[in-house]
């Protein structure tokens, strides 16, 4: 049962690893890795089970949370050019270099 | 102020993220993890921290001049464990001579948790000095805007 639901597992992740190198906008490849890291934390945990070492779920929670940190800090860099300032509605970096 | 749920999301998943990297730092003997892991799931917190409400108000928790005491002390605990069991006759990081007498290598658990403690503390401000010295950088002029 495990083992179908890790090839169900990898057969997403190709379908995303495929969205994210076609997609045509940034948005289209951040969402498909966001969601290859997701699938990346299932895979994780399935093979845990199926090897019989509970421990990777610890991995995988790091991993989740890492995927995380790293979403955010990439949108934060498309939409506001740097890492530094405080997020807000508008648009800061552009705003400063007109 | 925009971005309310990503702020009350990081604001909930700061304390937890440090609870989780004082297990994978305490946890390493038994489990996946130690000190180095633990050193950047703690960076993680403060990075993500930092994204999430700017670099200053992390820099007033943790400022920059920290981290290369941070740096240091860890490198100093991890040599100074070493030197310490050179001292007692030991070779370096010889664990066994910090609890001669035991028979259950209390001595060898002491030791690693001491170094593993100096590893965390390295690694913890190395990651945040990485981060501050790449989110600190000016950023380049667009292109359109000269």
């Amino acid at each position: 049962m495990y083992l179908t639901a890790g090839i169900a597992i990898i057969v997403a992740m190709a379908l995303m690893l495929a969205r994210a190198i076609v997609g045509p906008t940034v948005y289209d490849r951040v969402l498909a890795v966001n969601s290859f890291g997701t699938k990346t934390v299932l895979l994780l945990g399935v093979l845990g089970f199926l090897t019989g070492r509970p421990a990777f779920l610890d991995i995988a929670l790091l991993y989740a949370l890492i995927n995380f940190i790293a979403t955010i800090a990439i949108l934060k860099f498309f939409r506001y050019g740097r890492l530094t300032g405080v997020m807000s509605d508008e648009n800061p970096a552009r705003e400063e270099l007109r | 102020m925009g971005h309310l749920i990503l702020r009350v999301t990081i604001k909930t998943l700061f304390a937890p993220i440090i609870l989780f990297a004082l297990y994978v730092q305490f946890h390493g003997d038994y489990g996946p993890g130690g000190g180095f892991q633990a050193g950047v799931i703690l960076a993680s917190a403060f990075i993500l921290h930092a994204l999430g409400f700017g670099l200053d108000r992390c820099q007033r928790v943790i400022p920059p001049s920290w981290l290369p005491v941070g740096m240091a002390l860890g490198v100093l605990i991890y040599a100074g464990t070493g030197v310490y069991t050179l001292l007692f006759g030991g070779n370096f990081l010889d664990y066994d001579v910090i609890q001669p007498d035991s028979h259950h290598h209390a001595g060898q658990h002491i030791g690693i948790i001491a170094v593993e403690l100096g590893v965390g503390l390295a690694v913890a401000a190395t990651m945040l000095q990485i981060y501050y010295a790449f989110a600190g950088r000016e950023p380049e002029p667009m292109d359109d805007s000269w």
